[in-house]
């Protein structure tokens, strides 16, 4: 127990982690209690097109003249469903496969290592690119592709921990004890070694929200679905003179994306805080 | 009357800790004279090391010197400002670390350490004079030249510790500290460590103290030996009289713990555990573990004593007496 | 029949996948019996192999070459244990904050191995075993232990709770990698004597490993000697610590810092060698003693007097 209020405390002491979990939590509220503080549906067409900020209409209007400031709060909907469950898959995969590749060495490990290589040194935006343009522009093709081309970063932090925690004597006693290598790597070693892959899970999650902005504005998009960078990509054509059909969407993608970086901050800071300073009296 | 080098009186250090206090050394007083070892020895916990390094000044910034006084070669350390204590530091006297493969820099070969080392506080002497010192240093501590070209890595533990030694005596101190200087290394080359302390001591009338939790490396380098338990000063006397005829409890247990062939097979220790350190207790620090603790015991805090031609800490022996 | 033989045993670790050029010999060709019950020593310094003995012989890895027999049945070749005899064969280690998964409780770290063993037929069975054995080892109350994280614990509690653990398994062969060479001196006793305790009342052979002569000398039955993966003296503890015969034992046995006895030093030739060169006696370059055929050839390991061995130019003439 202990463990996690430390844990807890290192964070909350890093300035921006607190400023991270902050606005998360302003946008799950915003996610989850979308209904309740939008005004309108997003999907309401009006009469009133393109009209600017108001107080009728926050952040006034698009071409369709629905209310940018209703799109903008669903759209946070979309953005955070992405970014978890894109990131938490690229996690579940990279813990999974790093920790066997660490652990199993020999041929296997050179195998993944390989892998995990090529994709690192890939574009990978160009290959999610072409999978979503080759399949389909559903939401949920979008968000598994993220998953399935970004967790080799994940498994190369996961394989580092793993090879350094096997070595440690608790896992050298479990071998002795008779545990199976597949009980080790679940009970002792993912658990001990995953905390590093969730600070960069942090980051990834600000990462495929980012892909899927960028998706959508391509138009590789979902249709069906309201997201910040379909309505950044419908907005185009008027940004000259109805800045805020894009600017609005466009300053919660950034805000969102630093919020998970901000995140990220903090848990490196709960995880690896510094060593106080050793100085002259 | 031989001079005193050193006099350390009511040394009290704290830490602080996240809203805790860690009381590390308690009211510890103690006299090295010249050309004396003193040994401090004590377990984890005992204070040993931050003794040593409220001596030479070297404190994280979380330590506090709450009270006392440190003479040392006519100074009064406790009170010296950071660039005074920087100018004797390294010159008057020095300390000799732990084995640590980070004391020096991996990138750099030892020999232009060392001689920056010597530049920092000789900055007049030429090129020849400073190689000339360095090999006569390394010809002291048994090291070839060649390791004037070499990078710590390519070092072994023994001969990095020898270059710790060389670095220690570089500016001719006259009291030098060695802090576990021969743990983590081989029993051989401690041994032989050990010897060559021993000869470069005597020919050159070095003064100091050497902390060190091994009673065997004390007891082969020493005069006097300073017991150390919790932060307190428990015993302190001539090495003879500790080990042979040891009064504190404490002592007792520790010189009891050393494996001897003549006993049986078990060992014996000291049962229970160190004290919370961050406790201010008022009785004797190490009662709960102590065989012949009273009640008197529990209750006031011993004062250290002349019994027997040696300072005690104990109310017990006092009393003997 | 001996509990453990172990015959020629080499194990070599090499750097570079295609070209293995590089070979740190970390075991050359050892050979020697452990008799059931037995407290068997292994000395050395850092990088004799003891570590690697221990090991290799827990089946923790595996040898390069030689043949393992435990209780008759063949160890080497493959590290794929039946599961009882991978039950009979466990392991402590020196580091007590290492030797536990720090994110179980004490209690977790214990019923784990006993269920993958199947001791007992359920937890509640389980727990009275180890109650019975934290009792033993002077854990009061024995519940506030069990319920505690490693790192709340201090490093001699934690080392105890290692050979609690190992020994709730009933061991047939417990190797004991120094398992006090972390701890301040007072704490020792109270984990060494727990393993003399519980070795004793189960009966359990151990490979006693530590670079403390004095508490080997002190604990153990018979004591081998390692130098750069040789042995290069064999016999019971009495004789090796009276009468050491092989040079290396001898400084050894010179240079344990002792308060008791005065020793007189004998000096090694050389500073610091690494590793093994040449053909000749592993030790030779830093012996005082050495003569032309130890630079030569490696003497072999050969009975001077009864239960007593050594690898030493000065003692055999073949």
């Amino acid at each position: 127990m202990r463990f996690r209020t430390d844990f807890a405390k290192r964070y909350l002491s890093s300035r921006y982690g607190l400023a991270g979990l902050i606005m998360f939590l302003a946008m799950l509220i915003m996610a989850l209690f979308a209904p309740v503080i939008a005004p309108y549906k997003p999907t309401d067409i009006s009469h009133d097109m393109l009209s600017p900020p108001s107080k009728v209409h926050p952040f006034g209007t698009d071409h369709l003249g629905r209310d940018v400031f209703s799109r903008v709060v669903y759209g946070a909907r979309v953005s955070l469903t992405v970014g978890f469950v894109a990131a938490g898959l690229s996690a579940l995969i990279g813990i999974v496969i790093g920790a066997l590749s660490g652990y199993i060495g020999g041929v296997f490990d050179e195998v993944i290592s390989k892998i995990i290589d090529s994709f690192l040194m890939f574009p990978v935006f160009f290959l999610i690119l072409i999978i979503v343009a080759v399949f389909g522009r559903n939401l949920v093709y979008i968000m598994l592709v993220i998953g399935l081309t970004t967790w080799p970063s994940n498994a190369r932090i996961m394989r580092a921990q793993t090879m350094s925690i096997k070595e440690k004597a608790f896992v050298k006693i479990a071998r002795a004890n008779g545990e199976s290598p597949m009980r080790i790597i679940f009970t002792h070693i993912i658990p001990n070694g995953m905390y590093p892959v969730v600070a960069n899970s942090a980051m990834q999650i600000g990462g495929a929200i980012l892909t899927e902005a960028a998706l959508s504005f391509l138009g590789l998009g979902d249709p069906s679905v309201v997201s910040w960078g379909k309505m950044i990509n419908d907005a185009r054509s008027y940004m000259s003179f109805a800045w805020w059909s894009i600017v609005f969407p466009g300053i919660f993608t950034v805000i969102t994306v630093v919020t998970f970086s901000f995140i990220g901050d903090g848990l490196q800071q709960a995880l690896y805080p510094k060593l106080s300073e050793v100085r002259n009296e | 009357m031989k001079n005193v080098v050193l006099n350390v009186q009511d040394l009290t250090v704290h830490y602080k800790i996240s809203k805790k206090v860690i009381h590390a050394v308690e009211n510890v007083s103690f006299k090295v004279e010249d050309g004396e070892f003193v040994g401090i020895v004590g377990e984890s916990g005992s204070g040993k090391s931050t003794l040593a390094h409220t001596i030479i000044r070297l404190l994280p910034i979380n330590a506090i010197v709450v009270g006392g006084r440190i003479e040392l070669l006519g100074y009064d350390v406790l009170s010296l400002g950071e660039e005074d204590m920087r100018k004797i530091r390294w010159k008057e006297f020095s300390m000799v670390f732990q084995k640590s493969l980070n004391a020096l820099s991996p990138v750099h070969k030892v020999g232009n350490q060392l001689a920056d080392a010597m530049k920092a506080h000789n900055p007049n002497l030429t090129e020849e004079e400073i190689i000339d010192r360095l090999k006569q240093l390394l010809r002291m501590v048994n090291l070839p030249e060649r390791v004037l070209k070499a990078y710590p890595h390519q070092l072994s533990g023994g001969m990095m510790q020898r270059i710790m030694i060389a670095l220690a005596l570089l500016n001719h101190p006259k009291f030098i500290i060695f802090d576990e200087a021969t743990t983590a290394l081989d029993v051989v080359t401690q041994g032989q460590i050990i010897e060559e302390i021993k000869s470069l001591v005597k020919s050159l009338s070095l003064t100091g103290l050497v902390i060190s939790h091994d009673l065997g490396v004390v007891s082969e380098l020493c005069d006097e030996i300073v017991v150390m338990y919790a932060g307190r000063l428990v015993e302190h006397g001539t090495t003879e009289q500790i080990l042979q005829q040891p009064l504190h409890p404490y002592t007792q247990g520790l010189v009891r713990s050393l494996p001897d062939f003549a006993r049986e097979r078990r060992l014996f220790g000291i049962p229970g555990n160190l004290p919370d350190l961050s406790e201010s207790v008022h009785r004797c620090v190490f009662a709960p573990r102590c065989p012949i603790a009273n009640e008197e015991c529990f209750t006031t805090v011993p004062s250290t004593e002349e019994v027997d031609g040696r300072r005690v800490a104990c109310l017990k022996v006092g009393a003997r007496v | 029949m001996s509990l453990l033989s172990v015959k020629n045993l080499k194990k070599y670790y090499s750097a570079g996948l295609v070209k293995k050029h590089y070979s740190v010999k970390a075991l050359d060709g050892v050979s020697f019996d452990i008799e059931p019950g037995e407290l068997f020593g292994v000395i050395g310094e850092s990088g004799c192999g003891k570590t690697t003995l221990g090991l290799v012989l827990s089946r923790l890895e595996r040898e390069t070459s030689g043949e393992i027999t435990f209780k008759g049945l063949k160890l080497s070749g493959t590290l794929k244990l039946d599961s009882d005899t991978r039950r009979q064969i466990q392991i402590i280690f020196q580091n007590p904050y290492e030797s536990f998964d720090p994110r179980l409780r004490i209690e977790q770290s214990l019923l784990l191995p006993m269920r993958i063993n199947r001791i007992c037929d359920n937890d509640a069975e389980r727990r009275e075993k180890i109650l019975g054995y934290m009792k033993d080892a002077g854990f009061e109350p024995p519940d506030a232990f069990l319920n505690r994280y490693p790192h709340e614990l201090s490093g001699g509690q934690l080392q105890r709770i290692s050979i609690i653990r190992a020994m709730l398994l009933k061991p047939t062969f417990l190797v004991a990698d120094e398992c006090v060479s972390m701890l301040d001196l007072s704490v020792r006793a109270s984990v060494v004597n727990l393993l003399l305790d519980l070795v004793e009342r189960e009966k359990t052979t151990v490979l006693f490993i530590t670079h403390d002569l004095s508490l080997a000398g002190h604990v153990c039955d018979r004591i081998m000697v390692l130098y750069l993966g040789k042995t290069v003296e064999l016999s019971t503890a009495k004789r090796i610590v009276e009468s050491p015969l092989h040079p290396y034992t001898r400084i050894l046995m010179s240079y344990s810092p002792s308060i008791f006895k005065k020793r007189e030093k004998i000096s090694v030739k050389k500073l610091d060698v690494e590793t093994a060169i040449g053909s000749g006696c592993v030790f030779a370059p830093r012996c005082p003693y050495s003569f032309e055929k130890c630079a030569q050839q490696m003497p072999p390991l050969i009975e001077i007097e009864p239960s007593h061995s050594v690898a030493c130019w000065l003692y055999s003439r073949t």
